[in-house]
């Protein structure tokens, strides 16, 4: 059989960055026609030794040996001449062509230097054919949701006779409904002869796909099993270096307080949700599940008043109140930490201190001037308290962890006494570690009598989480459940539209 | 030694000092090189840089660029670009210069007031009208401002039929003060280290300062974060038309007219002098004494072109070169700042793993 010989094997690959060893002496087998997952929490090297295989760092020790050859990759070009091919979300296209010439764009048809418009129409349209996509070739990239995007790549690298591709956190800003799609192909491609390197730090997705798993930890290399021999709480152990007491903890608590802090009465935006009404209660935590698309965040940013079209009743403490604006939401007490965290939460170029201080500033200011000492005082407390891990409070967002930014957001919210706070996906992209002490945060704001309204893609969360559950679908609310009745298999049920 | 070296350091940070020790070298070697000449009342043999009247002619110079380099700072950390600011001097100047003859004999104190107040008043109302056509038809500051460049310019052609017109005596006996009849004026250098003093002070002092830099690192992230980012755009623009309709009042002060051909061309000079100032022009970097500074070392290679008597034609050669080495140096110091804090915080991240 083929498959005794591995596909791949690394041998004391060693790789630094400036000030962090990020790989030191891994070794790994992969073997051909299998899906290897490689996990591990941010900053354990899973993406930097995923980017060496694909030509996009070089090692600084080690050999990758490739088929029983010794191979370098001094580029992408050089892996995907090879073989390789990579699917990662920030490895972007010209996103103001279209499909067919991003496809094409290393060799396009041309006649005495002009574009062939036809031969590059069909040369796409065969491309996508390989996988079973049917797209418009002719759209823009910029047009197509990442999940379409993913599809191009994937079909891209097919075509260029990928034999090994590379997933680098595929699913981190997919629909489910995408997500499902991609897992789909992924599936088939052992069926081709693809093996498959699926990069990721959700589990589940894993024990879905793959047939091995390998966990690094500070670069190296954990543990190599397979998917059948091992649990996800071992795994989970295995990547933050200590047992977790458990991965998700259900909250212990669950009354909630009495006190209405935000009810919402039949609030629609048009073409966006319709008749939206619930309320939320100073100490309870109200979970907010849907498929994307289905309303949720335009819901929030309609709270928050970022959307000039919304329409009906909101009451804070019972106060019938319009918000038009973040600040009027603000003086209302509500804060939001927007899905998107580094287009809409944080000012890179300015520090954790800044960024913490940002919505609190003019409320502190005497006649204009920054007190600094407040706002040192008022932003240390806060850096500390969410244990923001970064050399000092000045130290710039842009060089912190995506856990780290994502507390400096909820910290810019807890620093202006929010009582309402609205979360939209606090802990996408977020490593085990850091989303544990998020949940933590989360909990304990609600045990201090806050309201919570938690958004997010990943159920687990939202049930552990939360006191009750709303559940929108197109636009619509489609139910409320109680913490008892919150299962997976309801929330999915009321999400997908099945009648229960 | 010691106390020097830690109050260079209060009042300059290590960007602005490179600034400092780039001008203090271009003026040695043109002392060194400019040679002399012969005073014919005293016999003296005086340097032809390092003179009183040379230095004051510099320093008068960069004054009037300096001071618009201040606003413009502003609206480039903003994430935005001024060009109608030359425009804007023009018509404050004209604007001015003809309220002025018209109203007829007035005391110096009133022509003074006057003069001022129209002159700040039409630069803040090009700069208000600049800032609220910006927010308010959401078309590109560039764009804007090119438009605005010509009409205010145009303006205040049609308003002088292209005439020069005089100020008031009053006006350049208090622009053109001698200090100790000593034939030095150091009015427009005090009016630029004020300006440069109230500008530093703002954008480090004050929430709107704040504010400025906020919305030009993120103008998305502001508006979530509850910053009116409308009205500080609008603000910035405003505090970028006062600046240039300060820089008329002292300038058409200072010269005894104003014309509506002053000024041509100012905006590319401003916009260098805060970008070789380490502003950033896609937003959130920049601070006002290193504008300052930038216009100072404009100004000083002008001037070097011509105390060393080179061809005047290639002043534009080397100013664009210099432009682009100063930049591309300022780049190179951030992104190598840029990647010690990196290191930096990756190395405490570790650190806590390990704890």
């Amino acid at each position: 059989m083929e498959n005794i010989h591995p596909i791949i094997r690394f041998e004391g690959i060693g790789k630094r960055f400036p000030g962090v060893q990020a790989l030191r002496g891994v070794n790994l087998e992969i073997r051909r026609g299998t899906c290897h997952a490689l996990i591990g929490e941010n900053g354990a090297g899973k993406s930097t030794l995923g980017k060496i295989l694909a030509g996009l760092y070089q090692p600084d020790e080690g050999r990758l040996i490739l088929d029983g050859r010794a191979v370098g990759f001094r580029s992408p070009r050089d892996a995907f001449l090879a073989g390789i091919g990579i699917v990662h979300q920030e490895l972007a296209f010209c996103e103001n062509l279209s499909v067919a010439e991003n496809l094409c764009l290393g060799s396009l048809p041309a006649k005495r230097g002009f574009i062939c418009r036809r031969s590059m129409k069909a040369m796409a349209e065969q491309t996508l054919a390989v996988i079973d996509a049917s797209l418009n070739v002719e759209t823009v990239m910029a047009e197509l949701s990442m999940g379409q995007q993913q599809l191009v790549q994937i079909a891209g690298a097919l075509a260029g006779g990928a034999r090994i591709i590379v997933f680098d956190e595929p699913t981190s800003s997919l629909s489910q409904v995408e997500a499902r799609r991609l897992f789909k192909l992924v599936k088939s491609l052992p069926a081709r002869g693809i093996t498959s390197i699926y990069i990721s730090h959700r589990l589940e997705e894993i024990f879905e796909l793959c047939d091995n798993i390998t966990v690094l930890r500070d670069g190296c290399v954990v543990a190599t099993k397979q998917a059948s021999a091992v649990s996800e709480k071992e795994l989970a152990a295995m990547m933050i270096g200590r047992s977790l007491d458990a991965y998700y903890p259900r909250r212990t608590t669950g009354s909630g307080g009495k006190t209405e802090l935000l009810r919402v009465k039949n609030l629609s935006s048009p073409g966006k949700f319709s008749s939206i009404s619930f309320s939320v209660n100073a100490g309870e935590i109200v979970g907010l599940a849907g498929l994307v698309g289905s309303g949720r965040t335009e819901v929030a940013l309609a709270l928050f008043g970022l959307d000039q079209q919304a329409s009906g009743d909101v009451l804070i403490n019972a106060d019938k109140t319009l918000i038009t604006s973040p600040g009027e939401a603000m003086r209302h007490r509500i804060g939001l930490v927007p899905e998107d965290r580094k287009r809409c939460g944080l000012i890179l170029s300015m520090n954790a201190r800044e960024n913490i201080s940002l919505a609190i500033l003019e409320k502190t200011a005497t006649f204009g001037w920054v007190r600094r000492k407040k706002e040192n005082e008022l932003a240390q407390t806060y850096f500390d308290r969410l244990r923001v891990c970064a050399p000092h409070v000045n130290a710039l967002a842009a060089s912190l962890s995506g856990g780290n930014q994502q507390k400096l957001v909820v910290a810019r919210w807890l620093a202006a006494d929010c009582r309402l706070l609205i979360m939209d996906e606090p802990t996408r992209g977020v490593d085990v570690g850091a989303k544990a002490e998020i949940h933590g945060i989360i909990d304990h704001m609600a045990r201090s009598e806050s309201g919570i309204l938690l958004i997010s893609s990943e159920l687990p969360e939202v049930i552990n989480l939360s006191d009750r559950v709303l559940v929108m679908r197109n636009g619509r609310l489609a139910g409320e459940l109680p913490r008892k009745q919150a299962s997976q298999g309801a929330i999915l049920k009321l999400m997908a539209g099945v009648a229960a | 030694m010691h106390t020097l070296n830690h109050l260079f350091r209060k009042l300059f940070n290590s960007q602005q000092s490179g600034l400092v020790i780039v001008i203090l070298i271009i003026g040695v070697v043109l002392s060194f090189f400019a040679g002399f000449h012969v005073d014919h009342l005293t016999g003296q043999k005086i340097n032809n840089f390092i003179n009183a009247y040379t230095l004051m002619q510099t320093g008068t110079d960069a004054s009037f660029f300096a001071i618009m380099a201040i606003g413009m700072t502003l609206v480039v950390i903003s994430g935005g670009i001024d060009l109608s600011v030359g425009s804007i001097y023009a018509l404050s100047g004209i604007a001015m210069a003809m309220f002025l003859r018209s109203a007829g004999a007035l005391s110096p104190v009133a022509t003074v007031t006057i003069g001022l107040s129209i002159s700040l008043g039409v630069g803040l109302l090009c700069g208000l009208i600049n800032g609220v056509m910006i927010t308010g038809l959401k078309v590109h500051p560039f764009i804007i401002t090119l438009g605005t460049m010509w009409v205010f310019r145009g303006i205040a052609f049609v308003a002088s039929k292209a005439e020069s017109i005089l100020v008031p005596d009053a006006l350049t006996s208090v622009a053109k003060a001698d200090f100790l009849g000593l034939a030095i004026y150091p009015v427009p250098m005090l009016i630029m280290l004020a300006v440069t003093a109230l500008g530093a002070l703002y954008l480090a002092g004050t929430v709107m300062g704040r504010h400025i830099y906020a919305v030009g690192g993120n103008a998305e992230a502001s508006r979530y974060a509850g910053l009116r980012v409308n009205r500080i755009l609008v603000g910035v623009y405003v505090v970028s038309g006062l600046t240039a309709g300060i820089a008329a009042f002292v300038g058409s002060s200072y010269y005894g007219s104003a014309s509506c051909a002053d000024a041509t061309g100012y905006e590319l000079y401003v916009i260098a002098a805060a970008v070789v100032g380490g502003a950033s022009l896609s937003g959130g970097r920049g601070s006002a004494p290193s504008a300052m500074l930038g216009a100072i070392l404009i100004v000083l290679i002008r001037q070097s072109i011509r105390t060393l008597h080179l061809d005047q034609n290639y002043e534009w050669i080397i100013i664009g070169c210099a432009i682009i080495v100063a930049v591309v140096f300022d780049r190179l110091n951030a992104r190598l700042t840029a990647k010690r804090l990196l290191t930096e915080s990756a190395r405490a991240r570790s650190e806590e793993r390990e704890a």
